[in-house]
């Protein structure tokens, strides 16, 4: 018998208070003058005997009661302990310990705790003639000492181990443990197995352990398995597996909306299992689901962030057995307001002739995340540009020589700049005046059919092409896509070839293969050029739906904010690799429980880092331990170390052989209830049969 | 002060009487064995030889043409003892009343009650060993010397109703009333009978069971040290558990009690010292004059 608690055992001593209250409860009764004495006396004697049974067994359950709660709490297992003097006599033995992320699994008590315990137990119940050595089993398992019969470094390597947060190569393991025995001049090898034998751990389709003798010779060690999971058919585990963050402008500005996948691994379903939205570690939204047996769904929560900037976002499940797959985090960038310079190139008084009327509605809808300053062009160009995040040229005649250079200047600096056409754009002008900013330069301008002409609904250019992958014309998918296609062009700019050095995007293109949306990237800074107007003049795109989240998306391109940072997701076990911003130096890659990966910087300038040790939310440090928001990271654990599905020992047994397999410790068959739940079980009946006998 | 005015004020109007024919040497208004001698008119009987000729209802032989002789009820005075247990069980009591501090008080009462209507009241204070008698008078003056008897009687000794039955039955020579206040924890067992055994003299017999609650009910709960009130027995118990014992015991010895005193057609009271003694006279005196 071992215990796992055997300070506990000291407790045991309370069961000889009753006995001791016996023998020294020397109070004095109360005196009471009594005129019905004989009454008493009476029923006293007829009750004696019967008192003296009740008193004997009072006395009993509570020494029986005194006894169990101590004892069980020293958590006591029967082991078989012949492991010694095992079937084939006296064998090398190696301890292969499983650190997987099963056995990370709860029921009250740690499948990993008790895991220590049993090798623990292996290990002393080996006689001294038997040489042993452990094999803690992580991502890169190594054998803790080379065989030996000295025992206290292998007890020293079991109490290090912890447990890892994936899915580890038992089969790597057993191989190494076996090799391990190599060198044992006994003719007997024994490898025991101390795991909750996942399936993601073990694959029973590769070849059993298999050592070599003295000679050579391939020898089939003998297998003790210990389950950890005491013969359970299952290990019942929920889990986030993923979690998708996107941007949600119809909830407003800096509005997210995150949708986790959650995956139950259990043959039961689960109702009612609260999801939790945290950010920056502050619970913002809860929600429910309901999961399937070994089903899968999904639930959307959303979120509007007060402010741009980088966020910690974290779902977290109600927790089950297994936490630490209950949470799941995304760092991501909540792209910040913008400010927009928009130059109004054909200003009207009628709102709907304006030429900025519709961009300035557009980019001040609900939810925009843009901030429009309306100018006219000879305002516009007293303007600071370094003010502002982005541009936009609308029918505006060619700009002055020193604005142009300004424009240029903006550019590359990192500005974005927007320009549509009309019929204030000479394509000479322009491209002598904005030649080196244009992407292409204008050549001419055709009409497609005069806007008045009566069949002008049906002779209208129309798009035949999008580039729906594009971050702009992302949203244009399904009858968004039909809806934009759709649109009616009368008059557009025709351009020339790309410039030279110049790499530019053609987003949509007419009919008649004319490009209409084009989009380029000049230094810092990129532009977008719409190659008809803005206002209903040479198209009907204002007054369609397409053309708000259009505008938005282009001013949020030309920002950056559409994929101002790329979001990183790792699992753990996997390298991380990063894209640092100038003059940043990533040095430290820090997790929440205060563990830290160290970067490398590659040749390209990414920095990578690995392998991530634990899920959560990571932040990156430079040399100096100051922390560069932008390069925070989430890891998360590989959906497949949630599922904790069990090998049975059948499947073990036939899989290692029937002769060489044998469990033994908690998992050992029969033995698998433990000895503690009994001994609970007669606590409890103890004190309910003590209380009935009192209240007789 | 054995008498108390609020409960003599109580039973005011009440009359004890006699449920039994007695005898006594005054006229009253208790049934006398001896009839012919009242101006009570009781009944009719046909006339034979050797009826006295002056009682002959001649308005009768004129309606029935046959000779009737009229015949009357004669009544006396009451002879009444109050026989009051003074054995050492008596002085127990834990509502602030002994159950002889009670049996003074009932015996006293009646005492009063039997002398206002000219009978006749004594009073006998026994235990084993000792009787010490007032015999009864119906002198009003005598009420004082009752009550002086009844305040100087004390709780101590056994109890042995038995001898002081048998006592009684020697100096009572003509029928008479018989109240006894006790507890009955007698430990010969004929003790009740031959209390009851005075029933058959043709004395008129009451018992006043006294009993304190705790008695009645046990309710004492940690362990404890008994102490008898009569001898030097003691026990220890732990209350809780002999309590439904006890309870059955005792439940068993006071329906015995009830039982042989009906079978014997005498009088039974069980009076709870913490229940308002005038309550338990009024229910027997109620029953009485109900039954006249």
């Amino acid at each position: 018998m071992t215990f796992g608690q055997p300070w506990f055992l000291a407790g045991t001593l309370a069961a000889l208070i009753p006995l001791l209250v016996h023998l020294f409860d020397r109070r004095r009764p109360r005196q009471v003058p009594f005129a019905a004495l004989d009454f008493v006396l009476r029923s006293q004697k007829r009750t004696a005997s019967r008192l003296r049974l009740k008193r004997l067994l009072l006395y009993l359950l509570r020494t029986l009661l005194l006894l169990a709660v101590p004892l069980a709490l020293s958590r006591p297992s029967f082991s078989t302990s012949d492991l010694a003097s095992s079937r084939r006599g006296l064998a090398a033995t190696a301890v292969v310990l499983d650190t997987s992320l099963s056995l990370r699994w709860s029921d009250g008590t740690r499948l990993f705790d008790v895991a220590k315990d049993e090798a623990k137990t292996a290990l002393r119940e080996l006689s001294q003639e038997e040489p042993a050595t452990v094999v803690v089993c992580t991502r890169a398992p190594v054998a803790a000492a080379p065989l030996g019969f000295e025992r206290t470094r292998l007890l020293a390597a079991l109490d290090d181990a912890a447990p890892g947060f994936e899915a580890i190569d038992l089969n790597q393991c057993l191989e190494l443990a076996a090799r391990s025995l190599d060198d044992s001049p006994l003719p007997n090898r024994r490898l025991v197995l101390v795991s909750a034998l996942a399936q993601g751990s073990l694959r029973l389709e590769a070849p059993p352990p298999l050592g070599a003798g003295q000679k050579g010779e391939k020898l089939k060690p003998e297998v003790v398995v210990r389950d950890v999971a005491r013969g359970k058919k299952e290990l019942p585990n929920r889990a986030l597996i993923d979690v998708r963050a996107e941007a949600a402008p119809q909830l407003g500005p800096r509005a997210w909306q995150f949708t986790f996948t959650v995956r139950n691994f259990a043959a039961t379903a689960a109702r009612d299992v609260e999801l939790r939205l945290e950010v920056d570690g502050e619970v913002v939204q809860k929600g429910f689901v309901d999961v399937s047996a070994d089903g899968t769904t999904q639930k959307t929560l959303s979120w509007r962030f007060a402010k741009g900037g980088v966020a910690t976002v974290t779902g977290r499940l109600e927790t089950d057995a297994l936490t630490d797959d209950d949470a799941l985090s995304v760092v991501l960038s909540v792209p910040r307001e913008l400010t927009a310079l928009v130059v109004n190139g054909s200003p009207s008084p009628q709102k709907y002739k304006d030429e900025a009327f519709f961009t300035e509605a557009a980019l001040s809808a609900t939810g925009s995340p843009v901030r429009a300053v309306l100018r006219d062009a000879d305002a516009a160009w007293h303007e600071k540009l370094s003010d502002y995040d982005v541009v936009l040229l609308l029918n505006v005649e060619a700009p002055p020589p020193e604005m142009a250079r300004a424009l240029e200047t903006f550019v590359l600096e990192g500005g974005g700049l927007f320009i549509s056409v009309g019929d204030r754009v000479d394509p000479e002008a322009w491209n002598a005046s904005m030649g080196r900013v244009l992407p292409r330069k204008l050549r001419v301008v055709k009409t497609a059919v005069e806007p008045n002409a009566p069949d002008a609904a049906t002779r209208a250019a129309r798009l035949t092409q999008a580039a729906l992958n594009h971050p702009v014309m992302l949203p244009f998918t399904g009858r968004a896509r039909e809806g934009l296609l759709s649109t009616r062009f009368y008059r557009y700019a025709l351009f020339e070839g790309d410039a030279q050095g110049v790499e530019t995007e053609v987003l949509g293109t007419m009919d008649d293969g004319a490009p209409v949306f084009l989009a380029s990237r000049r230094g810092k800074g990129r532009l977008f050029v719409f190659a008809s107007t803005v206002d209903r003049d040479w198209s009907d795109l204002p007054i369609r739906t397409s053309f708000l989240p259009l505008m938005q998306r282009v001013a949020g391109w030309l920002t950056g904010t559409l994929d101002e940072r790329e979001e990183v997701r790792a699992k753990v076990g996997s390298t991380v690799s990063l894209t640092p911003e100038n003059g940043q130096s990533p040095a430290w890659a820090r997790a929440a429980s205060g563990a830290e990966v160290a970067l490398t910087t590659q040749p390209g300038g990414a920095v990578t880092g690995g392998p991530m040790p634990e899920p959560g939310p990571w932040v990156v440090v430079d040399a100096k331990g100051a922390v560069l928001e932008r390069l925070g990271f989430a890891v998360a654990i590989d959906p497949g170390a949630s599922n904790l599905s069990r090998h049975s020992l059948d499947a073990l047994g036939e899989w290692l052989g029937e002769e060489s397999v044998r469990t033994a410790g908690s998992g050992g068959g029969e033995s698998s209830t433990p000895l503690w739940t009994w001994l609970i079980t007669i606590a409890v009946l103890a004190f309910f049969f003590e209380g009935m006998l009192l209240r007789k | 002060m054995l008498l108390d005015a609020a409960t003599l004020s109580r039973i005011a109007g009440l009359k004890l009487r006699a449920r039994a024919v007695v005898e006594g040497v005054l006229s009253g208004q208790h049934k006398s064995p001896h009839q012919g001698q009242s101006v009570e008119f009781a009944e009719h009987k046909e006339y034979a030889p050797g009826d006295e000729l002056r009682h002959l209802d001649w308005k009768a032989f004129g309606k029935f043409d046959k000779y009737y002789v009229k015949r009357f009820e004669h009544e006396t005075n009451l002879r009444a003892v109050m026989v009051v247990d003074t054995s050492g069980s008596m002085g127990f009591g834990t509502t602030g009343l002994s159950k002889l501090d009670v049996a003074r008080v009932m015996a006293a009462t009646l005492s009063h009650l039997l002398v206002r209507q000219q009978d006749a009241a004594g009073v006998a204070l026994v235990a084993a060993g000792r009787f010490a008698e007032v015999p009864p008078r119906s002198a009003a003056t005598h009420l004082q010397v009752v009550l002086g008897a009844l305040e100087t009687a004390t709780a101590q000794g056994p109890t042995d109703l038995a001898s002081a039955a048998d006592t009684l039955a020697e100096k009572l020579p003509r029928r008479s009333l018989v109240c006894v206040f006790s507890d009955f924890f007698d430990e010969k067992q004929d003790a009740l009978k031959r209390v009851l055994a005075l029933r058959s003299r043709k004395h008129d017999v009451a018992l006043f069971h006294l009993l304190d609650p705790a008695e009645l009910l046990f309710p004492f709960e940690d362990p404890t040290l008994f102490v008898s009130m009569e001898d030097a027995r003691q026990v220890e118990v732990n209350p809780r558990e002999i309590r439904e014992s006890y309870l059955e015991e005792f439940g068993r010895f006071l329906a015995n009690t009830k039982d042989a005193c009906r079978a014997a057609d005498c009088d039974y009271e069980l009076v709870r010292t913490d229940e308002p003694i005038d309550q338990a006279l009024l229910r027997f005196l109620a029953r009485r004059g109900g039954r006249l």
